[in-house]
């Protein structure tokens, strides 16, 4: 359909680029503002609600897919009415991003993209269950979220499996003996017997065959195991499926076999027709690993549920393989841990080992005698339980539910995790009278602030003020903060909840506190007051509820009854769509893949298309041509950098005649607030400057459109606003900066963007400036990348208020960098001009986000913590 | 609070709903029962008296309007909370004008539902508190 809709474009637009008069250009310049303003808005809804503060359905997601299409394909028009169809490529970029979106929704992904066959664990798309199922889904997350030690391997995904029936063209056959098992045609055994035949004498694609293959060659032995889907989940398939130790690598394609056939051994069919899921395509993904010849192996249980109120967990443990503790043939050693720091070690019992199992050298088991001295010495060392007892409490946080861990003490005496699932309760838990129970502790905030990621919490309060606090962040602990900056993101995975004042759930700390599920509550005021340093407090994001101490049985409801909301479909899918539409890769308008062909998000589109909507009206001879309509005034101010002002409504005083305003008369805020930073005193120069006034006056007074030359152009700094808009072009001395602005009421349509680059000094100097000003933008909390002298800065969805204060900020830098053209000559001054100027920020920025050190030097020492 | 809790009945089709509402509730202090097929909720309004239900209104099967029509029939003191999609939302203001005690655009958020709920309790113990 969008091709058709393109090629009617091209239709409609194929005769030669006219030029569009201006107010008809001005016209859709604001159209694709406002556009611009909702789609960004829509991306930082669908961000808050993946934070399970939302209810919401798939059917929410699809209409919010759907509005995004539609506003883009407006947005793309828009810029392509402005440039006269420059940018038709824009509907085949919207193509390639929205239908991969569209048909995620539909459930069809693999149908429209190529999924892969084989997937490495370390590096494999994460929210994915369908394609590697629960058990590999989950190895990936503790991988690639939790970095803890999983050994090295790669799945064969479902959709390896259904390429291997249809190259069987085995799905027909598979069919009709399920039909006539259902209908009591064929007993169980017969029909198991012959699907497995089917599977097992079926010959593996050429294509995946080369894929296993090549991944296989890596090591000398695998473990070959079923990771079907829910597998691991709400249904219990454990130990229905086959798991394959020792499997030497040119044994593997045989072994995937042997797995995907067990998906119809006699007790799996049994079990899925019972729980009903027999008209579902079963399909299973295989996960290959490699062998870990251990000395000891066992399970970890995070949470007793024997005993839930016991508040302990419990370590299992054996010395060699770990079949003997998975099969249960044998009595383990049993050490009952406190599930808190610092681990301390309830009781144990270690039992009487006779034998245990090993790797042979050869590949392959072999029974070894212990020696009686052996015989009781327990299986696992101190040290070794902590390890264990932290990891498990780090799973079970992160996956919000008991986990059951199955590890493994290598022969070098490294840990490993081998897999981890939920914990299902042998017998129904009894649900605890929760409200009775909370309602016996005091409550220390209540009602505050926004949901950024729901979930509970509990652990000593750590406040954290400037980047220096980080690395004291105890494990476990809950954070505290003032400000929701972006270099705070190294903690967020040890925190079990973060409380901060300010911020925004669709901000940037909320979205890093979502990747690791940490319950997260923004805009909790006199947070930092009310809650007591050091002591625990529990962090109820669900009920917005703040209590002191550890409230034992709602930490135990929420592990035991409460709903995973991560781990539903719907939050799922979200986050597959998120990942499609929210990141921002396209930073750099210089860049040379800020092109149509390099958008891969959304957000990229749409931060393309303003972009060059901007360009578009700067665009030279255009400019000179639309000039004369526009109306430009030029700034009559002390600051002698004779600033064009082109209001494309509501940013300057309707009352202001000809062609000259002054400061007062500017209506519109962010340009105000700039100035205000640019004249504050001492800003422009400390030396007080000689200014002719009348020949300043009369520079002035020319009007650009008299005799504007090219030359002139290249100069010009030049503001184009509206009441709420701002985007900046100066070109002060040999450096370019451009600042782009929108401050409306609402945080979430606003935005910073902040690019500064050049100069004719050498380019270490030229740097040394470039990570100055990024230390003076990071301690404003921006998200700063610097390439070399190229200064990139941004921050988002921030109060007007905020971003009032850091426009006043930027104005005192933009005076400051020219100082810094004209004196920075040494290391000295670099030093000195920091100081001159955190000085003269102190009273426009806000004291509390300056208390990082003394005078900043402890942020020029590590100043981009975050990135 | 030996005082009985209220009992909230909730149905949606879906089951997300549910799942993500009961515990919420339940935290209030509120006795929750979920469904997501209109029979037997429907069962469950003949059996059990429930002062509060919550319900969504597009639903295979029977319609959610039916379904309240045949809850206020039995307990005509329930208060009916009606959870609905944005685009539905004015057509169900205007026919449930009577009635219903609130209404919920989806999707929303915990602590809105919260509230309406909460003030849906205070009313129920307002009338209770009178003579």
């Amino acid at each position: 359909m969008f091709t058709g809709l393109r090629n009617l474009w091209q239709k409609l637009f194929k005769p030669p680029p006219k030029l569009v008069a201006f107010p008809e250009v001005f016209e859709h310049f604001q159209d694709l503002l406002q556009d611009h303003q909702k789609i960004m808005e829509t991306i930082a809804d669908l961000g808050e609600k993946s934070g399970g503060e939302y209810v919401f359905d798939r059917k929410y997601l699809l209409d919010t897919v759907n509005e995004l299409h539609s506003l883009l394909l407006r947005l793309v028009k828009g810029l392509n009415l402005i440039s006269g169809n420059r940018y038709l490529e824009l509907y085949t970029t919207l193509d390639r991003i929205m239908l991969p979106l569209e048909a995620e929704l539909r459930g069809r992904l693999s149908l429209t993209e190529e999924m892969p066959y084989v997937v490495a664990l370390k590096d494999a798309p994460l929210d994915l269950p369908e394609l590697v199922g629960g058990k590999a889904g989950a190895l990936m997350e503790i991988i690639q979220r939790l970095h803890l030690p999983v050994p090295d391997g790669f799945v064969v995904t479902t959709r390896a499996y259904r390429r291997f029936l249809e190259h069987n063209q085995a799905e027909e056959r598979i069919h009709s003996l399920l039909t006539a098992w259902i209908s009591e045609k064929l007993d169980t055994m017969q029909i198991s017997r012959q699907i497995k035949y089917a599977l097992l004498a079926g010959v593996m694609p050429q294509e995946v065959a080369r894929e296993i293959r090549r991944e296989a060659q890596s090591r000398p032995f695998w473990a070959v195991r079923s990771s079907a889907f829910g597998e691991d989940g709400e249904l219990s398939f454990a130990g229905l499926h086959e798991s394959i130790l020792q499997v030497p690598s040119a044994g593997v394609l045989e072994a995937v076999k042997k797995v995907w056939a067990s998906l119809y051994s006699p007790q799996a069919l049994s079990y899925r027709r019972q729980v009903g899921l027999l008209g579902e395509e079963a399909a299973m993904a295989v996960l290959c690993q490699e062998v870990i010849a251990s000395r000891a192996s066992g399970v970890a249980h995070s949470l007793d549920l024997e005993a839930p109120e016991s508040d302990v967990l419990v370590i299992y443990a054996y010395p060699g393989l770990g079949r003997t503790v998975m099969e249960g043939r044998t009595n383990l050693d049993r050490f009952v841990v406190e599930r808190r720091q610092p681990f301390s070690i309830r009781a144990k019992n270690i039992v009487k080992k006779e034998s245990y199992r090993q790797v042979a050298p050869g590949g392959g088991e072999a029974e070894v005698t212990v020696s009686p001295e052996e015989r009781e010495r327990p299986a696992l060392a101190e040290e070794d339980i902590q390890t264990l007892a932290r990891w498990s409490r780090t799973l079970e946080r992160y996956f919000k539910r008991p986990q059951e861990t199955e590890w493994a003490l290598d022969e070098k005496g490294q840990l490993w995790i081998l897999q981890s699932r939920g914990l299902t309760s042998p017998k129904p838990v009894e649900a605890p009278d929760i409200y009775e129970s909370c309602s016996t502790y005091t409550v220390l905030i209540r009602d505050q602030g926004a949901v950024a990621h729901a979930g509970v919490g509990a652990g000593p309060v750590f406040v954290v003020s400037s980047d220096h606090d980080l690395e004291g962040f105890p494990e476990g602990a809950v954070l505290v903060t003032r400000y929701t900056a972006p270099w705070l993101a190294p903690v967020v995975p040890k925190a079990v909840a973060i409380v901060a004042e300010r911020g925004s759930p669709a901000g940037h700390l909320a979205t890093i506190a979502r990747e690791f599920r940490v319950p997260t509550l923004v805009g909790v005021e006199n947070a930092v007051a009310l809650l007591p340093a050091g002591q625990d407090i529990t962090v109820d994001t669900h009920n917005r509820l703040i209590y002191q101490g550890r409230v034992a049985e709602l930490l135990r409801y929420e592990l035991i009854q409460s709903t995973t909301f991560e781990d539903t479909p719907e939050f799922r899918l979200l986050r597959r769509l998120l990942k499609r539409v929210a990141p921002l890769n396209l930073t750099d308008p210089q860049d040379q893949n800020f092109t149509p062909a390099g958008c891969r998000s959304v957000h990229d589109v749409i931060r393309f298309v303003h972009e060059k909507a901007v360009q578009e009206l700067m665009d030279l001879p255009r400019f000179l041509k639309r000039f004369k309509e526009a109306r430009v005034c030029t700034l009559v101010s002390e600051v002698p950098i004779g600033l064009k002002i082109w209001d494309l409504g509501g940013g300057i005083d309707p009352q202001a005649k000809g062609s000259q305003i002054t400061a007062a008369q500017i209506r519109s805020l962010p340009l105000r607030a700039l100035w205000e930073g640019v004249t504050l005193p001492g800003v422009w120069s400390t030396e007080p400057v000689a200014v002719d006034f009348k020949g300043l006056m009369s520079s002035l007074t020319r009007t650009l459109g008299e005799d504007l030359s090219a030359q002139d152009y290249l100069g010009i700094n030049l503001a184009v606003v509206t009441e709420t808009y701002l985007n900046l072009h100066l070109k002060l001395g040999y450096h370019y900066n451009l600042i782009d602005v929108r401050m409306d009421p609402d945080p979430h349509h606003n935005h910073i963007y902040f690019r500064f680059v050049g100069g004719v000094t050498d380019f270490t100097r030229r740097t040394r400036r470039a990570r100055l000003l990024a230390d003076i933008l990071s301690r404003y909390h921006f998200k700063v990348d610097i390439k070399g002298d190229l200064v990139l800065a941004r921050i988002l969805h921030l109060p007007q208020e905020e971003v009032r204060r850091r426009l006043i900020a930027l104005g005192q830098m933009v005076g400051f960098t020219r100082q810094l053209d004209m004196q920075l000559k040494s290391d000295e001054d670099v030093e000195h001009f920091l100081e001159v100027f955190v000085q003269c920020l102190e009273p426009a920025g806000d004291p509390k986000s300056t208390q990082g050190g003394k005078n900043g030097t402890e942020q020029i020492e590590n100043p981009h913590p975050g990135r | 609070m030996a005082q009985s809790r209220l009992k909230i009945l909730i149905l949606d089709d879906e089951p997300i709903v549910c799942k993500r509402l009961k515990p919420s509730l339940e935290k209030q202090g509120f006795e929750v029962d979920t469904f997501t097929r209109t029979f037997e909720a429907l069962q469950a309004v003949q059996n059990t008296k429930y002062d509060i239900i919550i319900t969504d209104l597009k639903m295979e099967g029977m319609d959610g309007m039916r379904f309240l029509q045949e809850a206020k029939k039995i307990h005509p003191d329930s208060e009916v909370i009606v959870i609905t999609g944005f685009a539905t939302m004015e057509t169900a203001k205007e026919s449930f004008k009577k009635g219903v005690f609130d209404f919920i655009a989806k999707p929303f958020n915990l602590s809105e539902i919260q509230r309406v709920v909460m003030r849906a309790e205070a009313k129920i113990q307002g009338t209770q508190g009178k003579p």
